[in-house]
C-alpha cells in the first residue's frame, strides 16, 4: 500500500511539474521555437495534455532548439529501422501472452468432491 | 498545412471520414449496450456499470485493431491511403472510449472502499508472482498511458516541434499498447470467459494486425536493396514516368525521391516534412510534388513548399551516367535549388501513361 | 500500367477511388455493429446474486459472535429469517461491520438492513450507525458451536458480498482485485465449494484458530483451488479455518 501510494503521489507531481512546464512553454517558449505559432492561440489548450504527459521530452527539444543543437538532417532521417523490431516483438509478444494466459485458465472443478480428513467431536 | 496553427484544419474529407468513424463507434456501442442485453436475456442482468466497462473496453480494442491495419493495408495496397489521411482523429477517438472503460473500472471496482480508489487500483492485486491471477490492470493502465500520449500529441504542432522522426518513435508506442491491451485481455475477461465466442473474435483481430503488419514489413524489407558507392544508382532512365518518381535508399540508409518532370530530373528527400510520409510514393500536381499522405507539397526542384507554406525538405545531386540515374547521397541543406537534369531522350514508355 | 487514381487529403476523392472508399466505409460501420453484436452476446450469466430491496428492510435480532467476522445468530426473526438462522453482515460499500459489531460480541442485538441474496447464501447490509446495529435487552441463549472435523475442499475464495449479489458478475479472476479490496475492507470471505459440504455449498472462511483470511490466501482468491482446513458449524453457518499451507490450485 505504501508503494502504491507513492505511485499516486509520485504521479501527481509528474502532473504538478507538467502543469508548470505547459504554463511557460505554452506562454512564453512556443513563440520563441516556432513562428507559425504566433499570434495563434486557440490551439494552444489542446497541446496541454501532451506537456502534462511528455514534459521532459519537451523541456529537451526546447533546449535543442534554443541552443540549435539538433543537425538539420535528421528530422529528414525518416524512422523505418525499428519497424520491423517493433512488429516483430509485439507479434511474438502477442502470441506469447494469448497462449500463456490459455494455457494457465481454470475450468471449475465441478468433479472434485469434498473430502472429510477427520471426524469432529460433535460427531 | 501550417501557415498559423488551428486546433484543428478541417477540410472535407475530413468530415466525412470523422462522420464515418463516429457512425461506426456509435454502431458498436450501440448494439453492445441496448441491443445485447435483449438478446442475453439472463435472469438477473449484468451490472449496468460492468456491461457499459466491458462495452467501452471492447469498442477500444476493436478500434485499436482497425487503425493497426489501416497502415499496413495502406503499404500492401494504396487504394487505402484515404483510410490514413485522418487516422490521428480515429486514435484520439479510441483514446476517449478507452478512457471512459477506465473510468467504469475505477469507479465500480475500485470504488467504495475507505482507501483511494487511486491507490486501491494499484494496491488491491499484488499477485505479480503468478499468471493466472496476474493483476492484469497493470496491462491496462499502460495501454491507456500510451493512447493518451498518443492522442495528446497528435496535433501538428508536435510533429513539427519533436520532428517527425522523434514523434514516429514516440508513437510507435502503439505497438507496446496493442500488446499491453492483448495482455490484458488474455490475463483478464479471458480467464474466467465461458462463451468462447468472444476469444475468438477478439483472437481473429490480434491475428489480422499481426499478419498484415508481417506482411507489409516483408514486402518492404524486398523492395529496399541497399546501394553503396558514391554516386547512389536509381533506375535506368527509360524507367521514368512524368510526373512521378523512382526512390532510391543510400547506403547510409536515407531515401531519396526522383522526380522526373517535364523531361527534367530532380531528387529531394523521400521523406515529407509533415510526417515523414513517404514523397516518392506520390505524385506531380500543377507543378509540386504531393505527398501520399497528408497532401504537403514541394517544389521538385527547391524542395520549398509553395507560398504561403514554410515546410522544407533536402534537395539531392542529380546526373546520368550512360543510362543510369544516380544520386550524390550528400543531401543539400532544406530549400536548396538544383537545376534540373534535361534526359536525353524522351520516356521510352511516352505512350504509357497516356 | 494504366493511371492509378491518386488520393489528396484535401481534394475530393477520384473517380475510381470512391467506390472503392464508399464499400470501405460502409463496411467498416456493419464490421463494427457485427463486432459489438458477437462480443455483446457473448458475455455470460452473472449468476442469481442480487441486493434484495424488494424484500424491503430487515430488522431481526440475535447473538453477535465474532468468527472473527462478525455473525448473527437470530433470536427473534420476522417473515423471511427465522430464528435458529445465522448470517454475515456488511456495512455500505467494501466495509465489514467490525468496529460496530466488536463491542457487542457474545451479547444480544439489533440489526437492520437489506439483504444480499444467492441460493442458499444471503447476508444483510446494515444501515449506518446505530441504525443498523445496536445492543438489545434480553436473555442471550447459547449458542451451539459443533466441530466437524478436518475437511478437504475443491473450489473458490470470493468476498462475500459481490458473490451474494454487490456485483454481478462478482467472482472469478476480472474481479480478484475488487474481491481484495472488499477483502482488506473486512468484508467477509466465503468459500464456494465445487459440491455442497454438510448441505451447504458456501462456508465462512477464517484463519487457522479463529484469525482473519491470512494475506497469503490473497493470491489464490478468485482461483479454483483445493485446500484443508476444520470446519465449525457455529449456529446454522459453517466456518471453515482454511490452512493456507494446503492451498493448491486445481488444473
Amino acid at each position: 500500500m505504501d508503494v502504491a501510494q507513492a505511485l499516486v503521489m509520485g504521479m501527481q507531481t509528474w502532473g504538478i511539474v507538467g502543469a508548470l512546464v505547459a504554463a511557460v512553454f505554452l506562454t512564453i517558449g512556443i513563440d520563441r521555437i516556432d513562428e507559425d505559432a504566433r499570434g495563434a492561440y486557440a490551439f494552444r489548450p489542446l497541446l496541454i495534455p501532451a506537456v502534462l504527459l511528455i514534459w521532459p521530452i519537451i523541456l529537451w527539444r526546447w533546449w535543442q532548439i534554443e541552443s540549435e543543437r539538433a543537425a538539420w538532417a535528421a528530422r529528414y532521417r525518416a524512422v523505418r529501422a525499428p519497424y520491423g523490431l517493433a512488429v516483430c516483438l509485439m507479434s511474438i509478444g502477442i502470441v506469447v501472452i494469448v497462449f500463456t494466459g490459455l494455457s494457465v485458465r481454470q475450468t471449475w472443478p465441478a468433479g472434485i468432491a469434498p473430502v472429510q480428513l477427520t471426524k469432529g467431536a460433535s460427531q | 498545412m501550417s501557415v498559423k496553427y488551428t486546433p484543428v484544419q478541417w477540410n472535407r474529407n475530413k468530415w466525412i471520414y470523422d462522420a464515418v468513424m463516429l457512425a461506426g463507434v456509435a454502431a458498436f456501442l450501440w448494439v453492445f449496450l441496448y441491443v445485447t442485453p435483449e438478446v442475453l436475456n439472463h435472469d438477473r442482468a449484468i451490472n449496468p456499470q460492468i456491461h457499459n466497462a466491458r462495452a467501452f473496453g471492447a469498442c477500444a480494442f476493436v478500434m485499436l485493431t482497425v487503425i493497426l491495419c489501416i497502415g499496413p493495408a495502406a503499404r500492401l495496397d494504396k487504394r487505402f491511403l484515404p483510410l490514413l489521411y485522418n487516422r490521428r482523429h480515429f486514435g484520439v477517438m479510441t483514446a476517449f472510449v478507452a478512457i471512459t472503460h477506465a473510468g467504469y473500472i475505477l469507479n465500480w471496482y475500485f470504488n467504495f472502499s475507505s482507501s483511494d480508489k487511486y491507490v486501491g487500483l494499484l494496491y488491491a492485486n499484488s499477485s505479480f508472482g503468478q499468471i493466472a491471477g496476474f493483476p492484469f490492470e497493470i496491462f491496462g493502465i499502460f495501454a491507456l498511458v500510451c493512447l493518451l500520449i498518443l492522442a495528446a500529441t497528435s496535433h501538428d504542432f508536435w510533429l513539427k516541434f519533436l520532428t517527425p522522426p522523434v514523434w514516429k518513435r514516440l508513437h510507435y508506442l502503439i505497438y507496446a499498447a496493442y500488446f499491453s491491451v492483448a495482455a490484458h485481455v488474455s490475463l483478464g475477461i479471458l480467464q474466467d470467459q465461458q462463451n468462447h465466442l468472444f476469444t475468438v473474435v477478439f483472437m481473429l483481430g490480434a491475428a489480422a494486425v499481426i499478419v498484415l503488419h508481417i506482411a507489409a514489413w516483408l514486402s518492404e524489407r524486398g523492395e529496399a536493396a541497399a546501394k553503396d558507392g558514391a554516386w547512389a544508382k536509381v533506375a535506368p532512365v527509360g524507367a521514368f514516368r512524368d510526373g512521378y518518381a523512382k526512390i532510391a535508399k543510400l547506403a547510409n540508409g536515407d531515401r531519396v525521391a526522383v522526380y522526373l518532370m517535364e523531361g527534367k530530373l530532380s531528387a529531394i528527400s523521400n521523406a515529407c516534412a509533415h510526417q515523414n510520409g513517404p514523397l516518392g510514393e506520390g505524385k506531380i500536381i500543377d507543378c509540386l510534388v504531393t505527398c501520399p499522405w497528408h497532401g504537403f507539397q514541394y517544389d521538385v526542384r527547391s524542395g520549398r513548399s509553395p507560398a504561403p507554406f514554410t515546410e522544407m525538405v533536402p534537395t539531392y545531386r542529380v546526373r546520368i551516367e550512360g543510362d543510369m540515374v544516380e544520386v550524390h547521397p550528400d543531401a543539400n541543406p532544406p530549400g536548396t535549388y538544383v537545376e534540373p537534369v534535361p534526359i536525353p531522350t524522351p520516356p521510352s514508355s511516352e505512350g504509357v501513361t497516356a | 500500367m494504366s493511371e492509378k487514381p491518386f488520393f489528396v487529403g484535401y481534394l475530393p476523392a477520384p473517380g475510381p477511388l470512391r467506390m472503392f472508399l464508399l464499400a470501405a466505409c460502409v463496411l467498416l460501420i456493419a464490421g463494427l455493429g457485427t463486432a459489438g453484436y458477437l462480443m455483446g452476446a457473448a458475455q455470460d450469466d452473472p449468476g442469481p446474486g442480487a441486493f434484495r430491496f424488494d424484500y424491503g428492510r430487515q430488522t431481526v435480532t440475535g447473538v453477535i459472535e465474532m468468527t472473527p467476522y462478525p455473525v448473527l445468530h437470530v433470536v427473534e426473526g420476522n417473515d423471511r429469517i427465522m430464528p435458529g438462522d445465522s448470517f454475515m453482515m456488511t456495512a455500505a460499500g467494501k466495509s465489514g461491520v467490525d468496529s460496530r459489531a466488536m463491542p457487542l460480541n457474545g451479547q444480544l442485538a439489533q440489526v437492520s438492513g437489506i439483504v444480499l441474496e444467492r441460493g442458499d447464501l444471503y447476508m444483510m447490509q446494515l444501515r449506518g450507525g446505530r441504525n443498523g446495529l445496536r445492543a438489545a435487552e434480553g436473555d442471550v441463549p447459547e449458542i451451539p458451536t459443533e466441530p466437524q472435523g478436518r475437511w478437504q475442499l475443491s473450489g473458490e475464495i470470493c468476498d462475500g458480498k459481490c458473490l451474494a449479489g454487490a456485483m454481478r458478475p462478482g467472482r472469478g479472476l476480472a474481479h480478484k482485485a475488487c474481491a481484495n479490496l472488499c477483502l482488506l475492507g473486512d468484508v467477509p470471505p466465503i468459500f464456494v465449494s465445487t459440491q455442497p459440504v454438510l448441505g451447504s455449498e458456501f462456508l465462512l472462511i477464517t484463519g487457522p484458530g479463529g484469525t482473519r483470511l491470512p494475506r497469503a490466501a490473497y493470491d489464490y482468491v478468485a482461483q479454483f483451488i483445493t485446500a484443508e482446513g476444520e470446519i465449525t458449524k457455529r449456529g446454522d453457518l459453517l466456518v471453515w479455518e482454511i490452512d493456507t499451507d494446503t492451498i493448491e490450485v486445481t488444473e
